[in-house]
């Protein structure tokens, strides 16, 4: 299996302090990774420095994507290349409706606003602004249909499933299987704090990241292992 | 009270009132607009017809009201159940009836710029709309400056029981024009009847603005007003007033752009006086360059009903200034008031999220201050909606 991303060493400070230390992640074809950690770990920082969020500083390290050293390359450019990222919290935009954000998403990348919208059942939100008053799935809802509006090659999903509830976990879901075909490569990676979405999708992976270091990978299993002992007992 | 009488009332109350500043805003010296050379300027009374579309203004409408400088005026109507008139042919013509609105919710004594009206003011509008009749063509006016001077349009829109109309107004100015605009509005929402009224100003660096604006909306009725200044001013000023009956609502958006050093200070206030009422006042500041952009909102709760103000300002220079002056007055104990303010940049959050999504930073910050400009409002109509819509794209334009 040939790899897709690949994380070597990676420290990176924000605001001042130093999160992820030494963090190694490769990503292969077809592979499903579920990134699981406590509050704190450092997964949501380590998101955001694979895309090249500003106030993500990689001070050692390295990030390869198809082959090609992006370490160095701004947010735009990584975007462009296909990687993208799905917010945990996404923010409010003042007069932007969620209809004109997929709408200068589809002009973008070719796509249609309206089966998004059926997809991720938010058809009733698209003449709405932009998170103003959105629930917490109709928010998580929203954000999926973003990243599908973008087709990324792959997409980093910052707990897709916290403070969502059942009914919507199963839409998300959706959502993230339709990202995982429509990516080249089959792959993505996933954030989650409660693994509540593991009842609709099986990963292909589980790594576990504790104090800003993935310190295991395994399969499945690893998984129940978390649910069981905690990631305190894991350690 | 005859006619006569009538109007040496009013002109004695504003002959005293000539030296009276506003409240708010910087003051001016009207004194040159008193002269009797003003009063008959030497325009030619030519519409720039590109200056007339550039607000917004369709010169072919069905019902129309056109006014050039103090001296060229033309109106029509040919929709069935709206009159317009000029102001002093509706007085000559019907002078009973012409007092029972005229200078009724507004006092030529209010400020210097009311009596300077009342005193030196030509033309304006009298719009009515009969009872019970819908009107789904907007009712379009233009005011346009070509020379300068004073120009004091009084407007009056009567809106009779059960019918709708929405007015649109689009006020501007020939370039490096030097002049003052004082336009006095009265308009009479009555019962279950809705008044949307659009005003779109586009002045120039030398012009000073002064309108004056009261609304009585009767039992149910519904005022919706959408105000934007999309260029360069002097100095402008002004503060709307809406007095609110029983279960009627009112609903106020503006937008103000600053460019350059202009000088700004916009409200608008509600008076709760009936049982059920409601009012939102909404208003977006985009302050760039030297821009001053003061924000009022005022709503007064005499009676159970509710009211919100909402007030935002976006900097977009490190010269400029915006501040806001947000006012909540209860004077029954089952009105509900709130307000929201707030003041800043662009959140750097925003920008990287639409980064995040694939847009360059100069399109996410595009997209970010449209929105800011874009206000939603509901019930206009589709051809007012697609005109705010390029006006919004205008004012975003304007504003990077």
């Amino acid at each position: 299996m040939s790899i897709v991303l690949s994380v070597k060493d990676l420290d990176v400070v924000s605001g001042g302090r130093l999160v992820v230390r030494g963090a190694n992640l490769d990503v292969y074809e077809n592979d499903i990774v579920f990134l699981l950690g406590p509050n704190g770990a450092g997964k949501t920082t380590f998101l955001r420095a694979v895309v090249g969020y500003p106030g993500y500083n990689i001070s050692s390290g390295k990030i390869i994507f198809e082959s090609e050293d992006l370490t160095d390359k701004p947010i735009e450019y990584r975007v462009a290349k296909g990687i993208a990222i799905g917010h945990q919290i996404p923010p409010k935009l003042l007069g932007i409706k969620v209809f004109d954000m997929l709408s200068m998403l589809c002009k973008k990348n070719k796509c249609d606003v309206y089966e998004i919208a059926r997809e991720m059942s938010i058809e009733h939100l698209l003449h709405r602004e932009f998170g103003k008053g959105f629930s917490g799935g109709e928010l998580k809802r929203v954000e999926i249909a973003t990243l599908l509006a973008q087709k990324p090659k792959i997409a980093l999903v910052d707990e897709p499933d916290t403070g969502v509830d059942v009914d919507s976990i199963e839409i998300i879901a959706k959502g993230l299987k339709k990202l995982v075909e429509e990516s080249p490569f089959r792959s993505i990676i996933i954030v989650t704090h409660s693994a509540f979405i593991t009842r609709f999708i099986e990963p292909s992976r589980v790594c576990i990241m504790i104090n800003g270091t993935i310190s295991t990978c395994g399969d499945e299993n690893l998984l129940y292992k978390v649910m069981k002992y905690g990631f305190k007992g894991l350690a | 009270m005859g006619l006569k009488d009538w109007h040496s009332e009013l002109r004695e109350k504003a002959v005293k009132a000539l030296d009276k500043p506003s409240p708010y805003g910087l003051d001016i010296d009207i004194s040159q607009y008193l002269e009797a050379e003003e009063v008959g300027n030497r325009s030619k009374g030519l519409l720039d017809v590109s200056k007339a579309e550039e607000v917004g203004v369709n010169l072919n409408a069905n019902a129309l009201y056109i006014q050039v400088d103090q001296s060229y005026f033309k109106y029509l109507s040919r929709i069935p159940g709206v009159e317009v008139y000029r102001i002093e042919d509706f007085i000559e013509q019907k002078p009973d009836e012409a007092m029972e609105f005229a200078w009724r919710l507004i006092d030529p004594s209010t400020d210097k710029f009311t009596a300077l009206a009342y005193l030196r003011g030509r033309g304006g509008y009298f719009i009515r709309v009969k009872k019970g009749s819908k009107v789904d063509e907007p009712i379009m006016a233009c005011l346009y400056m070509s020379y300068k001077g004073l120009q004091a349009p009084h407007n009056i829109v009567v809106v009779e029981d059960g019918a709708e109309a929405t007015v649109y107004t689009g006020c501007t100015i020939a370039p490096e024009v030097l002049g003052l605009h004082v336009g006095i509005s009265e308009f009479f929402v009555g019962r279950k009847a809705k008044l949307r009224f659009v005003m779109v100003h586009s002045w120039n660096k030398v012009a000073h603005v002064r309108p004056r604006t009261v609304v009585s909306v009767d039992e149910e009725g519904e005022y919706v007003s959408y105000y934007v200044n999309i260029s360069k001013v002097k100095t402008l000023q002004t503060y709307p007033k809406v007095y609110l009956s029983s279960n009627s609502r009112a609903f106020l958006a503006s937008i103000i752009l600053g460019l350059e050093d202009s000088d700004i200070d916009v409200g608008s206030a509600a008076y709760i006086e009936g049982d059920g009422a409601s009012a939102e006042l909404v208003s977006r500041a985009i302050a760039r360059d030297e821009s001053k952009i003061v924000m009022r909102a005022q709503i007064t709760g005499g009676r159970m009903g509710k009211g919100h103000i909402d007030c935002r300002g976006l900097m977009m220079s490190n010269n400029s200034l915006i501040q806001t002056v947000p006012e909540l007055i209860a004077k029954h104990p089952d009105v509900i008031l709130t307000h929201e303010a707030s003041i800043g940049r662009l959140a750097e959050d925003e920008i990287n999220y639409l980064i995040s999504k694939g847009f360059s930073r100069d399109e996410a910050i595009s997209a970010l201050v449209r929105g800011f400009a874009t206000i939603d409002i509901s019930g206009l109509p589709e051809k007012v909606r697609n005109y705010i819509e390029t006006i919004e794209k205008i004012v975003s334009e304007k504003a990077l």
